[in-house]
């Protein structure tokens, strides 16, 4: 409307004159400021985390049977401290990216240099014994010249085996039925089916250990007491309900469209969820797969509970029992036995580093 | 190619009763559209005809055969999805040929089909490239290949157009019709765009709340709405509604009076942005706002009826707002519609029509 024009405007800036320059420098003071403050607390806070992982791989491959020193702890701290701190200075610093190079390059040639000089000597793979001597317990013994009394050990690729078994058996079972049944409360409305949606985090809401003594009865009555299949079957009701409930979340995020299109071109149900739908969820499958992967490796309690026989150990039982035998008188083997035990997770979760990022569980849709 | 029939056709979803009772016939090799605002069940219609949802009540017929239970694979129906619905996971050309996997086509004629299919609609250079890689109007082709490649009796188009920029939704619908021409399938087209439906269909089904409310060329909606739904839905700027009470053949709003015989009590007068124009008679009025749209200019003129609407030809403005003008009408191109049953009364374009 040209002809009810508003008023012309007299809010223009005519008030005393800014130090625009001065305002600058000091948001530019204050941001420094808080950056060096934010990093300093972040580091301080994160070094008493970090350090129980150092010192697990510091002592597997430099302590000696019966020497509980920490001195090579201690060195191997006064190179990686000052590196890491060099990285980030170098970070900080550089202004081009050929800079960030340079300055990486050098204090990785210092950090390195001095790692070989100060820490070098010390390292050796003599704790990784048992990988190659099953009756390790004894030679560790007799060289501080105590002999009786050692556990006798299962071969350690024995219970690698198991554990590999025992993760790879409840993962392959988790991720058929979690599939199957999250398409189905994804999909499809039946009686029930919001309530079974709500118990299906209920049932994550029970302690492990209030259900280990009639998890235990039942095991006895049906004669899974003791076998590594009992323990496979405890664990993948413990694991589904959650990993029933992920999957669904990747289910819903499918468009109706694409199926619906795959039964018009001729595609029975069946057809259509193999060649259309289960291509979409790839990821959260994948990322279902590594973490019940993980947590079938890192089971403790059940394995503990369920298991005798020391042919049926896994190795946190292996490392349960190492720990027990030999601690007090070589922190190297336990750590090395412990550095043995993470290695397989460690490498899971960087090859699926990929898709675990892109997973998250989303809310409950009726 | 099929001719389709719904006979007594409902759907209800649970307690909701989206299509109450629906009785169409398409013929063989017609264009038709599925016109109404969203809700209104045209796209449960469309699912019906796809078989993705099974008829509440009635029976649906291809060819005179019943196929309510018939599987959606089994109909042999081709669909265009409003999001296109492509399989993200395969190539072009693994799309197109996906109907074809289920049928046991020979891997050498399947093959040839989907290059025929992708030279039809003009993608054979993307065969080889993801549905991530290809454009809007590009994944559109695409879908329509894959709903072609398979020789469907009837072809489904879901709101093809709408997630496409003004331009290429002008370019697809030229194509989409000169693709029907050449192949003659039976085609149903879903859209809530009424320039799309008058645009490319033989005959339009406009529908409200799962009801048809008509039945028609796009003419026929547009010349003899039925109704005051269909005279309101169909036309660009929309109708003027002018209602009041008729007495003794002539209703009379603000002094001006509007010829509607054979109407008495509350009635309803449309009258089109083009047929009024500005002159020397006419009810009185403001010009409120001017909105130039290229080779026609609309004024929205302050009147005591209310804002009416009025089209002019031209590409320069004739008039500044505040101005006062009379808006001048012809009562030939009136349509006088029954406010309480919303039905159309008389009008001097009708005639034959109930």
């Amino acid at each position: 409307m040209a002809t009810q024009a508003a008023p012309t405007m007299t809010m223009a800036a005519s008030g005393p004159v800014v130090d625009w320059d001065a305002l600058a420098a000091r948001a530019r003071g204050a941001r420094r400021t808080k950056a060096v403050v934010l990093y300093s607390f972040l580091i301080a806070v994160s070094l008493p985390i970090i350090l129980p992982y150092f010192w697990l791989v510091a002592i597997a491959f430099s302590a000696k049977t019966g020497v509980a020193e920490t001195a090579v702890l201690w060195r191997s701290m006064a190179v990686v401290v000052p590196a890491v701190v060099g990285f980030w200075l170098a970070a900080a610093l550089a202004q081009t990216r050929r800079q960030l190079w340079i300055g990486f390059a050098a204090v990785a040639m210092i950090a390195i240099f001095a790692f070989a000089l100060l820490v070098g000597p010390d390292l050796h793979l003599g704790n990784f014994i048992f990988l190659w001597e099953p009756d390790f317990a004894s030679v560790v013994r007799s060289r501080i010249g105590e002999v009786r009394g050692a556990v006798q050990f299962p071969n350690v690729w024995h219970a690698f085996g198991n554990s590999i078994l025992i993760a790879g058996a409840q993962t392959a079972i988790v991720v058929t039925v979690a599939s199957l049944a999250a398409y189905y409360l994804s999909r499809f409305q039946f009686p029930g089916r919001s309530s079974m949606l709500r118990s299906l985090l209920v049932l994550h809401a029970f302690p492990v250990l209030t259900l280990i003594v009639p998890m235990f009865l039942m095991l006895y009555w049906i004669g899974l007491l003791d076998t590594l299949f009992g323990v496979i079957l405890v664990l993948v009701a413990f694991e589904l309900p959650f990993a029933i409930f992920i999957m669904k979340g990747f289910f819903d995020a499918v468009p109706w469209d694409i199926e619906m299109s795959a039964l018009t071109d001729g595609a029975s149900r069946r057809q259509a969820f193999v060649s259309v739908v289960l291509p979409q969820v790839r990821n959260g499958i994948l990322a279902v797969a590594v973490f019940t992967f993980i947590r079938g490796w890192e089971e403790y309690i059940f394995v503990f509970t369920f298991l005798i026989r020391n042919s049926n150990w896994t190795m946190s039982l292996y490392m349960y029992w190492v720990r027990d035998d030999v601690m007090g008188v070589d922190y190297g083997v336990v750590s090395a036995v412990g550095v043995f035990y993470l290695v397989p997770s460690l490498i899971l979760y960087v090859a699926a580093q990929r898709y675990l990022m892109q997973m998250s569980v989303g809310g409950v849709k009726g | 190619m099929a001719k389709i029939e719904f006979r007594h056709v409902s759907k209800r979803f649970g307690a909701v009763e989206v299509i109450p009772d629906m009785d169409l016939v398409i013929e063989d090799g017609e264009f038709v559209a599925l016109l109404g605002p969203s809700g209104c069940g045209k796209s449960t219609s469309l699912f019906m005809l796809a078989g993705i949802y099974l008829p509440s009540g009635g029976e649906l017929l291809f060819d005179g055969h019943v196929v309510n239970e018939v599987e959606a694979r089994d109909r042999n129906v081709g669909i265009v999805f409003q999001s296109y619905a492509l399989y993200p996971h395969m190539s072009v050309r693994d799309n197109i040929l996906f109907p074809l996997r289920f049928k046991k086509t020979p891997r050498e004629e399947a093959l040839a089909r989907v290059k025929a299919a992708a030279d039809l609609v003009r993608v054979a250079e993307l065969l080889d490239r993801r549905p991530s890689e290809l454009s809007g109007g590009q994944q559109q082709r695409v879908a329509l290949a894959r709903a072609l490649v398979k020789k469907p009796q009837l072809l489904l188009l879901d709101e093809p157009l709408s997630n496409l920029d003004a331009s290429l939704r002008l370019s697809m619908r030229t194509e989409i019709k000169a693709l029907h021409e050449q192949l003659g399938v039976t085609t149903v087209l879903v859209t809530h765009d009424q320039i799309e439906a008058t645009t490319m269909a033989d005959r339009i089904i406009c529908m409200r709340a799962g009801r048809i409310e008509q039945v028609g060329t796009p003419d026929d909606l547009y010349l003899r709405p039925l109704s005051l739904f269909v005279a309101g839905f169909i036309g660009s700027p929309p109708i003027n509604f002018i209602a009041g009470k008729a007495e003794g053949g002539t209703l009379t709003v603000n002094r001006t009076r509007f010829p509607v015989e054979g109407a008495s009590g509350a009635v309803t007068v449309g009258l089109r942005p083009e047929h009024l124009s500005f002159g020397e008679t006419g009810f009185p009025g403001r010009i409120a706002q001017i909105e130039p749209m290229g080779r026609e200019i609309l004024y929205v003129v302050e009147t005591g009826m209310g804002a009416v609407r009025v089209l002019e030809q031209g590409s320069s403005a004739g008039h500044a707002i505040g101005k006062q003008v009379k808006v001048d009408f012809r009562p030939e191109n009136s349509l006088v519609f029954e406010t309480e049953r919303q039905k159309l009364v008389a009008g001097a374009h009708i005639r034959a029509t109930a």
